[in-house]
């Protein structure tokens, strides 16, 4: 949809004569520092990918002997960090950095030398982590539980080269979402009031809040641990005054807000896409965007619902049970306002809009679960099985995967230029969805059924759980290939997709005003904003002027 | 798992209720989100209608949404108390454990279930218990967090270093039941299984005392080894 150009543009913007590299590295734009969260994102989601496959194989057959249980616990450890602090949160972060200025018109960041330092300590944590991997890596699993941890039962480096890079990246994204917050709040463009931010925009700064809140306190538990291990601290340890449950209250706190920054970036990014595709504006924003807020906090409140067998009161079961039904609100609001977005609509079904649809199906699935695990009692049976797996991985692969897809084919012409090979997509989101349905519904049986139980590096051949597991193996494969075909597609497109144009889709928001890639200062100038749909309205304008100069008289005038 | 005591009864029917309420989700959601987009592709020629939702709808969507939630809150909270009620025994249990719980220890170290009997008696991996008694599991650890997961028996619980979490359930039948660990306690978690056996209060009674003499005699063996110099 590229018609006239409706912007004053500075033709051959002076290019400095060094390597494109050195340009990126040494860049605080948020823009070059968005794309290293998302380039890099990507590249450790292939990453965990090899990882997960490798454990699937290990778990293909009963008593396999594939993996030694050592590897298979610095595979599993290494895959948790990987896909949670170098995949999800960074490429969340990352569409955030990189959309959420340009969408509420902003000229840069407030504070980009901060977002600079942050991106860079990111950066060094994945460099710890793979080169504490070339060594020893952690054995201590996805939320290594103290007292496990302590010197004592892992002595060798590996826990501390997981919780230095941990430490390293929460502290990068923790100053990313300073800077994105500040710009959010601070340079808004004229007329634009927070009723009228971009839905994305403002999920962007609901899960800077979110990161503000919970990284602090991840930051606080990994000294502590450091402490421990190297200073002989006792915060952890049992005896002398420690308490091992302080770990587990901490790190759940974290890892509950990063589950919830995961969805909220998801269900934002769909939130936009659905309006853009259906050519139609949100059913109701305020709802969106209060249940959005709402989500980031009564999901993180939610923590101990991973403790429901942990000896703690049952008076505390309850609320977290409690909490997690609460959230039944604020995600049907948000479902229930998509889908009458869609009604009445005329739908596009591209890519991104596919993906889209696609991550609420299995978002869906993976919240549904959870709502049965929340139930004290069901939680005692369902805990640790192969059931609460099944459940995290279909919303969080509903969420980073299908919804970071959804986000990546929606603005990757705005990063590039270019869009993304349409029938590559469409093949990749089909397998990706056979993939994901055949990999985890078994394991939602051998959980709930035979209760087969999590991290373990093997499973025997008389519990009856042989046929799950090997079908959610090859299911593994096919979501890994379907995967693959969109990171292939995204690194072909880059040079040789369809050309853009500054607004491809349509969509509504400021960001497609600005050039495609945008320039390093985003917008020469800036229409007024007058309503939540600016970029309709300018649409609306040049209709307007352009039906107008049809007739004699009147002379057509720029817009801006 | 199938239940085979009152706590299991109660979890599997609030199972069923969670499932059922997930269900309902899964359902809903992709019903409408399927017949939505089956309606109103450009492809059949649908025409974008630029409406808002008044607060009205959306006030009646969040009503039935809270009244859901609560309904399942509430069937949680009912059920779980039912699970959570400590079982009485039975007139086939253990007579000296009418009044009061048998008390087992159990104790996780890495990696192997270990099971001290009020008499002194322990056992590794199997643990004996009466049938239709109640049993009072106090598990400890002696390392790291282990989770105590017989699915049949009663919900899995967490044995935590310095804390007694007490898991109180009764059997109703006689039989094997397996389990095993559920919170990953480093390389060999995956093997720490262990196993219930379930069985008569006399064929209980006989085997913590048989144990008891056993380990007395293998202990009586051991120093006598040792103080005639034939192991050194």
């Amino acid at each position: 949809m590229s018609g006239p150009r409706p912007e004053l543009v500075v033709d051959g913007f002076p290019k400095r004569g060094r390597p494109r590299w050195i340009e990126l590295a040494t860049s605080a734009d948020h823009k070059d520092l968005g794309r290293i969260l998302i380039t890099g994102g990507l590249g450790f989601l292939f990453v965990a990918l090899v990882e997960l496959l490798l454990m699937r194989l290990q778990l293909a057959i009963p008593e396999n002997s594939f993996l030694t249980p050592v590897a298979f616990n610095r595979m599993l450890s290494m895959y948790g960090g990987t896909a949670v602090f170098y995949f999800a949160i960074p490429l969340v972060l990352g569409l955030f950095y990189y959309v959420g200025p340009l969408q509420v018109g902003a000229r840069g960041t407030a504070l980009p030398r901060l977002g600079q330092v942050g991106v860079a300590l990111w950066v060094a944590g994945a460099t710890v982590l793979y080169a504490g991997f070339l060594f020893t890596p952690s054995e201590a699993g996805v939320n290594p539980l103290a007292p496990l941890t302590e010197l004592a039962f892992l002595s060798n480096n590996g826990v501390d080269a997981w919780a230095t890079s941990t430490g390293l990246a929460t502290l990068g994204f923790v100053f990313v979402a300073i800077d994105l917050l500040t710009t959010i709040r601070n340079m808004r463009a004229p007329g634009m009031a927070w009723r009228r931010v971009p839905v994305f925009a403002w999920a962007a700064a609901v899960g800077s809040w979110l990161i503000l809140f919970v990284g602090p306190v991840l930051l606080a538990a990994l000294t502590m641990l450091m402490i421990d291990r190297n200073y002989d601290g006792i915060f952890f340890a049992d005896g002398s005054g420690g308490a091992p449950l302080l770990w587990q209250h901490l790190s759940w706190i974290f890892f509950s807000g990063a589950y919830m920054l995961i969805l909220i970036f998801a269900f934002a990014a769909i939130a936009e896409i659905v309006a853009a595709f259906a050519a139609k504006p949100l059913y109701d924003r305020g709802v969106v965007m209060g249940s959005l807020a709402a989500v980031a906090v009564i999901g993180t409140l939610a923590w101990m619902q991973n403790m429901m067998t942990a000896p703690i009161g049952v008076g505390w079961m309850y609320f977290a049970m409690l909490m997690s039904l609460a959230l039944i609100v604020p995600f049907g609001l948000i479902v229930f306002n998509l889908i009458a977005t869609m009604t009445g609509g005329a739908l596009r079904m591209r890519a991104p809009l596919l993906f889209a649809i696609g991550a609420i199906g299995a978002i869906s699935v993976g919240l549904a679960a959870e709502l049965e695990q929340s139930l004290v009692a069901a939680a005692w049976q369902l805990k640790n099985t192969t059931d609460a797996t099944a459940a995290t991985h279909f919303a969080l692969v509903g969420g980073a995967v299908f919804g970071g897809f959804a986000a990546l084919h929606y603005w990757f012409p705005k990063m590039t230029g270019r869009t993304m090979g349409e029938s590559l997509a469409r093949i990749s989101f089909w397998t990706m969805s056979v993939g994901l349905l055949v990999a985890f519904v078994p394991l939602f049986l051998a959980g709930s059924e035979q209760g087969q139980v999590v991290d373990a590096y093997k499973f025997f051949d008389h519990t009856g759980v042989n046929a799950y597991n090997l079908i959610a193996t090859i299911g593994a494969f096919v979501l890994g290939a379907g995967i693959v075909m969109t990171l292939v597609n995204a690194i072909l497109s880059r040079e040789n997709g369809a050309e853009a144009g500054h607004d491809p889709w349509g969509g509504d928001s400021l960001e497609w005003f600005a050039l495609s890639p945008p320039e390093p200062h985003n917008f020469d100038v800036l229409p007024d904003v007058r309503s939540d749909r600016p970029m309709r309205d300018v649409r609306d304008a040049i209709a307007h002027r352009t039906r107008s100069a049809e007739r004699p008289a009147r002379q057509s005038q720029p817009v801006a | 798992m199938s239940p085979h005591s009152p706590g299991t009864d109660q979890i599997d029917t609030l199972l069923l209720i969670g499932f059922i309420a997930a269900a309902l989700v899964v359902v809903a959601v992709n019903a409408a989100l399927f017949a939505t987009v089956r309606r109103n592709r450009r492809s059949r020629g649908a025409q974008p209608r630029q409406d808002r939702g008044g607060p009205g709808v959306q006030f009646r969507v969040g009503a039935a949404l809270t009244v859901f939630a609560a309904l399942v809150f509430v069937l949680g909270v009912v059920f779980t108390d039912k699970a959570r009620e400590a079982p009485s025994g039975g007139e086939a249990g253990l007579a000296s454990a009418k009044a009061d719980p048998l008390k087992i220890e159990a104790t996780g170290q890495q990696w192997l279930w270990r099971y001290d009997y009020a008499n002194g008696a322990f056992s590794y991996y199997k643990l004996v218990i009466p049938v239709d008694t109640a049993i009072e599991l106090d598990l400890i650890s002696t390392d790291v967090v282990h989770t105590w997961d017989v699915p049949d028996l009663a919900g899995k619980l967490d044995a935590v270093p310095g804390k007694v979490h007490e898991l109180v359930f009764r059997a109703d039948d006689e039989g094997t039941f397996e389990g095993d660990s559920a919170t990953l306690s480093g390389q060999s978690y995956a093997a720490m299984r262990t196993e219930v056996e379930v069985v008569s209060p006399e064929a209980y009674e006989e085997f913590v005392e048989t144990q008891a003499d056993e380990i007395d005699t293998a202990q009586e063996r051991v120093v006598g080894l040792i103080e005639n110099g034939e192991v050194p």
